[in-house]
């Protein structure tokens, strides 16, 4: 033994940690995984007797390892007492100790390495099933156990049983156990007397190895090209170094724990161990990126030591990662700009997809804007008219198969054949593709458009419609001015020049119409002030051609603003001018804007003030301050669809409007919320501007519907978004564009799938803005699979997040605030417990949180979506409006912006601000823009950070920030409260430097204007209000933070795991 | 003998009630099916809501006056969810949700067509059984 172990000087070093101890006896035990573990259980052990005992469980059947850890930290194991006395057990330990001595310095090291790989350790077991983990990691020793192995069933078992029982930790009873124990007693070294012990233990291993080897070897050399993949580096993942293994036990062991050679580590997480509050090292997640990601969660209920490390904690610093997996196993898929699926992996049986509980669906954004150069093809079957399958009426896609010589073909969704028309026959090549494949790209592109004959009309294409309705009853905010320069400067571009349409009616309680015939000179203005029986006065005239009626046009603009500047009329007729608006465009269908500044007060549709009820809060009618309060709303819009008119619904009153009824109209008509709460034209003026100016400007595809389809077995059941449903699974979207995303679940209608592969087909019906009825096509194929892990493997978050969102936000329709966060909760709970008994069982978990890589960062969305502003808190923590605008919003927000929402980007910009390169240089290293966790603790006095959540920018001028720098930002008065200081470009650098960032963001980003909001350090409430609450991972106002949901979603996680 | 033309008129009227049932219901999965499009189902089935609560309020008066309170009072919780569901403006389909509801409309309806069968075996019976009593007393 003595030579084995030259390095035994080494060892005298550590006795005074009781840790070092068990980790040098480990290689002797034979059970070289477990040593990790064990370690692992160690460290955990000081900051939670929870954890501990998981582990040492594990291992039962080694009771030494019970009793060191007992002895070793008698502070740290509280539960130890409840354990069975293991000490009883080694009545010889203390002589074990001496032999411990020998112990070969190699193997100390390689133990050393292993603390870090733990996790990884855990997960090894289902890697090399046939290996005896045990085995491996005692080829790990690799110098003198050879003997001591102990038959192998055995060495095999008892891990296993470990991890699924409980052994009795107290006293071995089978000789296998004793040897354990013994080895164990070597652990504990850290009692110097145990000389006497250990000796006994060895000739054990001994005996017991040759039988061991053969398989080791077998196994190890299979293991080892796994291990590599299980290697791949991980970002945040702890990854143990290769190990250069000569030998296939060493590549073995390199998965429990790193090659020798980095032994100097060891005394690391050693001294870590002993000041456990310091550091956590056990809260580094490791993983096998092959199987699961996980961090150890020392939780004691009760307990302030979590033994985790928030730093640790996945998040989203890089923006919305997607993984491309899908994209590379089928390359003919459109972009996840346009479809991206909660899981790549379709469930091949009802019994799996119920096995699923996050949502299983899809999220569509049909006309995303695609980047320069990835344009949707168009494609003109004019003589053939569209090819689509007989049955199931799947446009032709890049997946069909053309069989017979190019004379059919076989619809990849149905499996129908088809006849090929003559026009679009094409011989085949000897591989079976079309000869002219290169020149058609609805069989090249997942994205295409068709141009639709005209039996895909129901009536000649509609010119695109503006109309506006504007609330003028007593405005002095400068709303007015604002939209009507808007307006007046966007009439060049608005889409379908010559063809465009627009009108306009003003109202507060008179109804205001304006003739804009193009022979006259001036509009002429009609003002209707019978409210109960609205008509129209002109039957044309109402809606122009703008380009005929240019002129009028202009000077209505110009005019209008200063004509209800010293208007008194506070009331506001908003119900009989919806009706107006509604008979003026029912003809043509088109885009309504509505700018409403007060709560509509007159006439039908009068909403009464009953948003400020606090008492509402909390009881079973929370919810009804969330849905319409009159029915006029809802039929309004469903009026309005049916008559191809989208409303936008514009709210600016500081006071309450109620948007959540007035919201409605845009909800079901495909059309969206915009809020600006008090506001100012001084102040708001350029997000408006810009808003709306985008709004009215963007590519739109009119009187659209849209519809996805699926293979046979498979069935979208329920959507959601800002739509309204035409038939079953046909979505009638009045007006679509770029910002607007719509989300499906769908379900399995057979219990068992046969087919391999799901298709998709999103097609998007539409009349361009040119005045071409078009369609466009995008098709995915998915995989279908028969296990759970591939689907959790082939996960994507965001995806998940938006439908989630979306569903939560239903939720609050329904019922409470709280019962919407909580149904998030409960849903991310039996994910991650569904994922944690996929694995429980050929692994030891412990106290470990694991969670599938694809969705690290689920958890914390989960957080971000409970703290979003349409559903944190109660009454106190949000505007009934903002709510609801919120809610409005998020219901139409394609996921990166969603995800950007709900976890903005925090960045640091004093020092970039300072550098002297040009904007030009620095657009090429993005990269240096690294965000930072949303809390508190990323924020430094000393510095000026940007918040950005793709709605606002704040600023945070921290409070040791040098003056001289905040002057050169502020001009001169940048010592005066900031909500009145307004940020403009001065004559230096930095303040260069800061605009030519901010719009560099804007541009990036434009769906939305960022105004940006000044916020200093201490200053309340802003600070509060505009970035406090926002820092999510924060426990702000009685929520959770980050750490604390993370211990909690364990918990319940852990509960009937 | 006024018994069976009592019995009578409950058949008839309960008959009325099956229509209007069915007819929602006809509207409903016409729906499912996309045979009719949202707004002529919603406002084809609204049509037909409140005469449907109204005969059956009437149904209830009417054997609560001719002194059947047993069958009245069968009634009661029919009328009653007619009732809770009117307070609440629960009782229109709602053209904008309809099709996430559909099967919950479709649901409530079935429930009530069952209630209303059953009422009107009840009713056949008593019908046939009066008649018979007449018979007898008239031999």
């Amino acid at each position: 033994m003595g030579t084995e172990y030259p390095n035994s000087p080494a060892i005298p070093s550590r006795p005074a940690s009781p840790f070092s101890v068990p980790q040098s006896s480990t290689p002797f035990k034979s059970s070289g995984p477990v040593v990790g573990p064990e370690a692992s259980a160690f460290r955990h052990a000081p900051p939670s007797s929870s954890q501990i005992t998981p582990p040492s469980s594990s291992y039962g059947s080694m009771v030494g390892t019970e009793a060191s850890a007992f002895r070793t930290i008698p502070s740290g194991m509280p539960n130890g007492a409840a354990r069975p006395p293991p000490t009883s057990g080694f009545p010889n330990m203390p002589p074990a100790a001496g032999p411990y001595q020998h112990f070969p310095a190699p193997q100390f090291s390689s133990i050393a390495q292993v603390p870090p790989p733990r996790t990884s350790l855990a997960g090894q077991p289902v890697l090399w099933p046939p290996v005896r983990p045990v085995s491996g990691s005692f080829s790990t020793s690799p110098v003198s156990l050879n003997p001591t192995q102990p038959p192998p069933v055995q060495m095999g078992s008892p891990p296993q049983s470990g991890s699924m029982v409980q052994p009795d930790p107290v006293a071995p009873r089978s000789p296998i156990d004793s040897q354990f124990s013994a080895a164990r007693a070597t652990m504990q070294l850290s009692s110097p007397t145990a000389g006497s012990v250990y000796p006994v233990a060895r000739p054990s291993f001994q005996s017991s190895f040759p039988g061991y080897i053969s398989q080791q070897t077998t196994a190890g050399a299979q293991a080892q090209p796994r291990q590599s993949l299980a290697f791949h580096p991980k970002p945040g993942g702890y990854v143990p170094p290769m190990p250069a293994a000569s030998s296939p036990y060493f590549a073995q062991q390199g998965g429990y724990a790193a090659p020798p050679s980095v032994a100097s580590q060891l005394g690391h997480p050693r001294e870590q161990i002993r000041h456990p509050g310091s550091t956590h090292p056990m809260a580094v997640m490791q993983g096998l990126v092959e199987d699961f990601s996980s961090f150890s969660i020392g939780s004691v209920p009760g307990s302030f030591d979590s033994g985790l490390d928030s730093k640790v904690l996945p998040r989203p610093l890089e923006g919305d990662l997607e993984r491309n997996t899908l994209s590379e196993m089928f390359p003919l898929n459109c972009s996840s700009r346009y479809l991206r699926l909660t899981t790549s992996g379709i469930p091949n049986s009802q019994s799996l997809a119920s096995r699923w509980h996050l949502p299983l669906g899809a999220v569509v954004c049909p006309l995303a804007e695609a980047p320069n150069g990835e344009e949707v093809p168009v494609v003109n079957f004019a003589q053939t008219g569209i090819i689509r399958c007989k049955r199931c009426r799947t446009y032709v896609n890049p997946y069909v198969t053309f069989t017979d010589g190019g004379r059919k073909w076989r619809c990849n969704s149905c499996a129908l054949l088809n006849d090929v028309p003559g026009e679009y026959f094409a011989h085949l090549d000897a591989s079976g593709r079309r000869i002219d494949l290169d020149q058609r790209p609805e069989l090249t592109k997942g994205s295409v458009e068709f141009i639709a004959p005209t039996d895909y009309m129901v009536r000649p294409p509609m010119p695109p419609l503006y109309f506006f309705l504007i609330d003028v009853s007593a405005v002095r905010s400068g709303m007015l001015e604002v939209v009507a320069q808007t307006i007046k400067s966007c009439l060049d571009n608005l889409l379908g020049f010559s063809r465009t349409q627009i009108g306009f009616i003003t109202y507060d309680s008179t109804l205001h119409f304006y003739n804009m015939k193009s022979s006259l000179n001036q509009p002429q203005m009609m003002v209707m002030s019978d409210l109960d029986d609205v008509f129209i006065p002109l039957p044309d005239d109402l809606v122009v051609n703008l380009s005929e009626s240019r002129t009028v046009v202009d000077a209505f603009l110009d005019s209008f603003p200063s004509m209800f500047q010293e208007n008194t009329n506070v009331e506001s007729a908003f119900g009989p001018a919806l009706r107006a608006a509604f008979m003026v465009m029912s003809q043509l269908g088109g885009k309504l804007l509505i700018f409403q500044h007060s709560l509509p007060s007159l006439g039908v549709g009068r909403l009464r003030l009953r948003g400020d009820d606090i008492r509402v809060y909390g009881t079973d009618k929370e919810h009804i301050l969330r849905i319409p309060e009159d029915p006029f709303y809802k039929q309004m819009a469903a009026d309005f669809t049916k008559n191809q008119v989208a409303v936008n619904v514009y709210g600016f009153s500081d006071k309450y409007t109620d948007l959540a009824t007035l919201g409605t109209l845009a909800k079901y008509t495909g059309g969206q919320v915009y809020y600006y709460p008090s506001f100012q034209a001084a102040v708001h003026k350029d997000k408006l501007c810009h808003e709306l100016a985008r709004d009215i400007t963007r590519e739109t595809a009119w009187e659209s519907v849209m519809r996805i389809r699926c293979g046979k077995g498979v069935r979208f059941t329920t959507y959601h978004g800002n739509f309204m449903l035409r038939s079953t699974d046909l979505i009638a979207l009045p007006a679509v564009d770029c910002d607007k995303a719509y989300a499906m679940q769908l379900s399995l209608e057979e219990t068992l799938l046969t087919s391999q592969t799901v298709y998709f087909q999103v097609a998007l019906l539409y009349t361009s803005s040119s005045g071409e009825r078009r369609i466009r096509v995008h098709t995915a194929a998915a995989p279908v699979v028969a296990d759970l892990g591939e689907m959790y493997r082939m996960a994507d978050t965001g995806a998940i997040i938006s439908l989630f969102t979306r569903l939560a936000i239903e939720k609050t329709l329904t019922s409470k605030l709280e019962e919407a966060r909580k149904s998030v909760q409960l849903r991310i709970v039996k994910a991650l417990r569904e994922y944690r008994n996929l694995h429980a069982v050929q692994h030891r978990l412990g106290g470990r949180m694991i969670y599938p890589e694809s969705l690290k960062c689920l958890p914390l969305y989960g957080l971000a979506i409970c703290k979003s502003i349409a559903l944190r808190g109660g009454y106190a923590n949000a505007q009934p409006d903002e709510r609801c605008a919120a809610g409005y919003t998020m219901m139409a927000l394609p996921v990166k912006k969603m995800l950007k929402l709900l976890y903005p980007q925090l960045i640091r910009i004093d020092e970039y601000l300072l550098k002297k390169t040009s904007l030009a240089e620095d657009s090429k290293d993005k990269g240096i823009w690294k965000g930072l966790p949303l809390a508190a603790g990323s924020l430094d006095p000393q510095g000026l950070y940007l918040y950005d959540d793709g709605f606002r920018f704040v600023l945070w001028f921290g409070s040791m920030l040098s003056p001289d720098r905040v002057k050169n930002l502020l001009g001169e008065n940048f010592a005066a409260d900031y909500s009145k200081v307004s940020l403009r470009e001065l004559d230096n650098e930095i303040s260069r430097n800061l605009m030519g960032l901010l719009n560099k963001y804007r541009e990036s980003d434009s769906s939305y204007y960022q105004l940006s909001y000044l916020v200093r350090q201490g200053e309340k409430p802003r600070e509060g209000y505009f970035l406090l609450t926002n820092l999510i991972e924060d426990p702000v106002g009685g929520a959770n933070g980050y750490l604390d949901w993370i211990m909690q979603l364990h918990r319940q996680v852990q509960q009937n795991a | 003998m006024e018994d069976v033309w009592a019995w009578l008129l409950f058949f008839f009227i309960l008959i009325s009630l099956v229509v209007m049932l069915v007819f929602q219901l006809m509207c409903l999965s016409d729906l499912e099916f996309d045979y009719i499009n949202p707004y002529d189902s919603a406002s084809r089935i609204n049509g037909v809501v409140v005469p449907e609560f109204i005969t059956q309020g009437v149904l209830c008066l009417l054997y609560l006056i001719t002194g059947h309170w047993f069958m009245s009072l069968l009634c009661v919780p029919y009328m009653y969810y007619n009732y809770r569901l009117y307070t609440r403006r629960q009782h229109l389909v709602d053209v904008t949700e309809i099709f996430n509801l559909l099967n919950w409309e479709k649901k409530q309806r079935l429930f009530k067509l069952g209630y209303i069968v059953l009422l009107l075996f009840i009713s056949l019976f008593w019908l046939i059984y009066s008649a018979l009593e007449d018979d007898e007393e008239s031999l």
